[in-house]
């Protein structure tokens, strides 16, 4: 990990800094000594580099200038003397500016770790203090417990020493009471008397004699000291330096933008008595088609990580997965977390470029979702671009479309860049591939399924071709939506009121119609020919050219001295005009009036072999819409 | 031979207008305007003048039409030339041109069709020759070459008094007419590149070599005057197509040669006109 490697190299550091600034965490300044060897001996130079970007060369020495110049400041008015390039001083400045940014970085993490370093102790520190103020109790508690047992003892032993003397003082006692009589009897001078009397006496003495006195000490004198018990404070002696298992770890819910499309970011936190040396993450994707009491679940993964958070790669797009943790310390193993259910975010989606369309006040993007799982939305991006091909900085975004198509109003003349994200739960996918949109025109492509099999259609896309070969009736399979008599097709024109205008070139030989039709026009009939398309039709006779404007099958009777080749169509649906214009002469062929109730769309056709060219986003010139 | 159609042109002559600055102010001290009538119309006004023609020697009048823009704008002029027997009444009172002439911010000059009042033997003897018929040719003989110049005096006299005494833009100007009006513009277009003496419209386009023209023309399907084959638009056709010179041709069915016709397509023609005189 960086953040290891670089706690790892600043810890030599703080040593140095921790003894000259008093332990002091205000100062984030990292001293280096850098020695430049001379010609004339050695100076110390010492670069202090601050974090207010100033830069200082403080020499502690004032011998002669050291000639390294790209290392040295001093040199600078010299490098100007000699005419170094500048440039070269500002590749110098640069690479001092860059190693500035590098060292002030340096020292933001510094004082990070200090700042780290010194939670950390505040937090042992408490620890600590707690376990021995424990142990203290404890140890007194014995203490008195002890004590009182030993007075209890004490006090034992005193009462029946005192309870024997008792006993032998009336033995003494009783003994001279007997010696006296004894010695009375002797004495007494009355013979009767004394054989009397020494019988009993004797009697008693012998009595007295027969009781043995026991002199021996009835309690022992050493006091009866049982070993103290001091297993429970030695295991909180060794609680201080061994800690307990961990408690489960809680798994944070997915943050947003925190996912990938093939990989997760997950966080967790533990309980903040705990002690612990690794994580164990584990994850698989939760199936949808498999029930949740399954066996066959799929297998889960397994990482091993220091760190609170982790980056699970190599998943699928636009995919849940449930994640749960453990936590291991020396201890033991922790239970494991909840569940928490992540998503992937989504592939990015594939804009359709051949469905899009574009005029000067909109832009109709279509794209595939990219992803074989429906996704919550897609977000449209599009940025303007500046005249000199830069990208504008600031990027617009239509956000929460629900489908595979969104309508962008744009403003005329300008060129946009556009793309689409797919967006579920776990954020938005990557961009899609860009497209440029410029609004000049009215820009749109060819509709091939509705193209009459006869037609063929240029690689670009613009350019239609009516061959001469017959195709054989198996060829004719044909697409409900494709023309069957006429040799047609239609265009795919943006769906907005407003105005549209678009060129075709044609060449003098080629029978053509073209206009435009709404899009349910009938397949089986010519254009022009109903109340659904409005076309001009050139035929070619073998005098002339002959100008039609067709709809419901019928025209005006119109003569044009000029063939144009290069027809401008104008549409204004808020005018309810159609008009036909030769491009190269300016010239205003015949305009049709009618109020378009739904859209149309551009329709062209072949009437013999040749071919047509429709060219796209073009300015609509300022005489199609006076 | 008539050629019986309305016609609209434009870029009439560039290098007429190149010394129109110095000429207008030459113009302004001599060139006395009459006002005759002045009538608001369409946000603007309708007025006739009465002048003093140099070119024809005699008493002149024009209507003038000035859109609500000219009061603070310089704007293009179209020139109408009418038809046989008119005078400058029958276009500015018949043919409804004002409303989009307000529209598009044009002024539209139309002037009497001949000389009158020259006191010319003969002169007031037929209807298609004579007054109200001076055809926009310069006469060559006696007695007729003294004052019909018609065509001298819209393409020199007209345009320079115009300019001179109204705002208009002496840049932007366009001539169109009806019938012998028609015939008329279309002569004014293309004798003013090339040097040639034919007055025939249809001889001149085949000769023609100049500025780009716009020609749209607009012909009633039952108009007298073609079904007597006095109008020949086939042949103008023909040779414009031969020529390259662009002409949109309308065949409108069931209209006449009358100022009902006018009235049907004048719009569109004003909007021709100021297509590329708004450009």
């Amino acid at each position: 990990m960086e953040m290891d490697g670089i706690r790892r190299g600043s810890l030599d550091v703080i040593p140095e800094e921790a003894q000259e600034q008093d332990l002091s965490r205000e100062s984030t300044t990292v001293e280096t000594y850098n020695v430049v060897s001379d010609r004339g001996g050695r100076t110390f130079q010492r670069f202090s580099v601050e974090t207010d970007e100033s830069l200082h060369f403080d020499p502690c020495e004032t011998s002669s200038p050291s000639t390294t110049g790209a290392e040295d400041g001093n040199d600078d008015n010299d490098v100007f003397k000699n005419g170094k390039d500048e440039s070269e001083i500002n590749s110098i400045r640069n690479r001092f500016q860059g190693k500035v940014a590098e060292m002030e970085n340096f020292s933001g993490h510094l004082e990070e770790i200090f700042l780290t370093v010194e939670e950390n102790f505040g937090r042992q520190e408490q620890h600590l203090e707690q376990h021995y103020n424990d142990v203290l109790l404890t140890l007194s508690q014995r203490y008195d417990e002890r004590a009182a047992a030993l007075e209890e003892e004490k006090k034992g032993k005193l009462e029946s020493l005192y309870g024997q003397l008792l006993l032998c003082g009336q033995a003494l006692d009783t003994s001279k009471e007997l010696i006296e009589t004894a010695q009375e009897v002797y004495r007494s001078q009355d013979k009767r008397l004394f054989l009397k009397a020494v019988k009993a006496v004797v009697n008693r003495i012998e009595e007295f004699a027969k009781e043995e006195i026991d002199l021996t000490l009835s309690t022992n004198l050493e006091f009866n000291t049982s070993l103290a018990d001091l297993s429970d404070v030695k295991t909180m002696m060794d609680s201080i330096n061994a800690v307990p298992a961990p408690s489960a770890p809680v798994i944070n819910p997915q943050m947003p933008n925190s996912a990938t499309q093939t990989s997760l970011h997950v966080c967790w936190s533990l309980f903040s008595d705990d002690t612990v040396e690794y994580y164990e993450l584990y994850y698989r994707p939760v199936l949808e088609d498999t029930p949740a009491d399954s066996t066959c679940a799929p297998p889960e993964s397994k990482v091993k990580v220091k760190e609170t958070h982790c980056s699970v790669a190599d998943l699928l797009p636009n995919a849940q997965y449930e994640l749960w943790v453990t936590a291991t310390n020396t201890t033991g193993i922790s239970p494991a977390s909840e569940k928490a259910l992540y998503m992937t975010v989504p592939s990015p989606p594939v804009i359709k470029q051949r469905e899009c369309s574009s005029s000067p006040e909109a832009a109709l993007i279509r794209w595939e979702s990219g992803n074989t799982n429906p996704v919550d939305s897609y977000t449209v991006e599009f940025s303007q671009m500046g005249t000199d091909g830069t990208e504008c900085s600031i990027t617009e975004s239509i956000v929460a479309v629900p489908t595979c198509q969104c309508l962008i109003q744009l403003q005329p003349g300008r060129r946009y860049l556009i793309s689409v994200r797919a967006v579920n739960i776990g954020g938005p996918s990557d961009r899609s591939d860009v497209v440029t949109v410029s609004t000049t025109g009215t820009f749109f492509y060819l509709l091939e399924d509705t193209a009459h099999p006869c037609l063929s259609i240029s690689e670009d896309g613009f350019t239609i071709f009516y061959g001469d070969e017959e195709l054989p009736i198996s060829a004719m399979a044909l697409d409900d939506s494709a023309f069957t008599r006429c040799v047609g097709i239609l265009g795919n024109l943006i769906p907005v009121r407003g105005r549209h205008y678009w060129e075709v070139e044609v060449d003098g030989e080629t029978e053509f119609r073209l206009g435009v039709a709404y899009e349910d026009t009938e397949r089986s009939s010519y254009l022009g020919a109903n109340g659904s398309s409005w076309c001009m039709r050139h035929i070619l006779s073998p005098s002339r050219h002959k100008y039609e404007f067709l709809h419901n099958g019928r025209s005006p009777d119109l003569r044009i001295t000029v063939h144009p080749v290069r027809i401008g169509v104008a549409l204004d649906y808020e005018r309810g005009t159609l008009s036909f214009f030769n491009v190269s002469l300016e010239q205003h062929l015949h305009t049709f009036h009618c109020h378009f109730q739904n859209f149309v769309q551009p329709c062209f056709s072949l009437d013999n072999p040749g071919a047509l060219t429709v060219h796209n986003n073009i300015e609509a010139p300022e005489y199609t819409f006076i | 031979m008539r050629s019986g159609c309305f016609f609209a042109l434009q870029r009439l002559s560039k290098c007429l207008n190149s010394r129109q600055t110095f000429v207008n102010s030459c113009y302004r001290s001599t060139m006395a305007l009459t006002q005759v009538s002045s009538n608001k119309c369409a946000g603007g006004f309708q007025k006739v003048f009465e002048h003093e023609s140099t070119e024809l020697k005699c008493k002149m009048k024009f209507a003038v039409y000035l859109p609500p823009k000219a009061e603070t704008d310089k704007c293009p002029v179209m020139y109408w030339l009418s038809g046989l027997t008119c005078t400058e009444q029958n276009f500015i009172t018949k043919a409804g041109s004002q409303l989009a002439a307000a529209e598009h911010g044009l002024i539209i000059v139309a002037p009497d069709t001949s000389p009158r009042g020259c006191n010319i033997e003969g002169e007031d003897e037929s209807w298609d020759f004579g007054t109200g018929a001076g055809f926009y040719v310069d006469a060559t003989q006696d007695p007729w070459k003294t004052n019909y110049r018609m065509y001298s005096y819209v393409t020199e006299e007209l345009p320079k008094l115009i300019n001179a005494n109204f705002p208009a833009d002496p840049d932007r100007m366009s001539v169109s007419g009806h019938s012998m009006g028609g015939h008329g513009a279309l002569v004014c277009a293309l004798k003013n590149p090339g040097k040639y003496k034919a007055y025939d419209a249809t001889a001149l386009a085949a000769s023609y070599a100049g500025p780009r023209l716009d020609v749209l023309i607009d012909q009633g399907r039952d108009d007298q005057f073609l079904s007597a084959s006095q109008l020949l638009p086939d042949n103008l056709i023909a040779v414009c197509s031969e020529k390259k010179i662009p002409v949109v041709f309308r065949l409108q069915p069931g209209y006449d040669h009358s100022y009902f016709f006018i009235y049907s397509f004048i719009n569109d023609h004003i909007k021709h006109h100021a297509k590329y005189l708004n450009a």
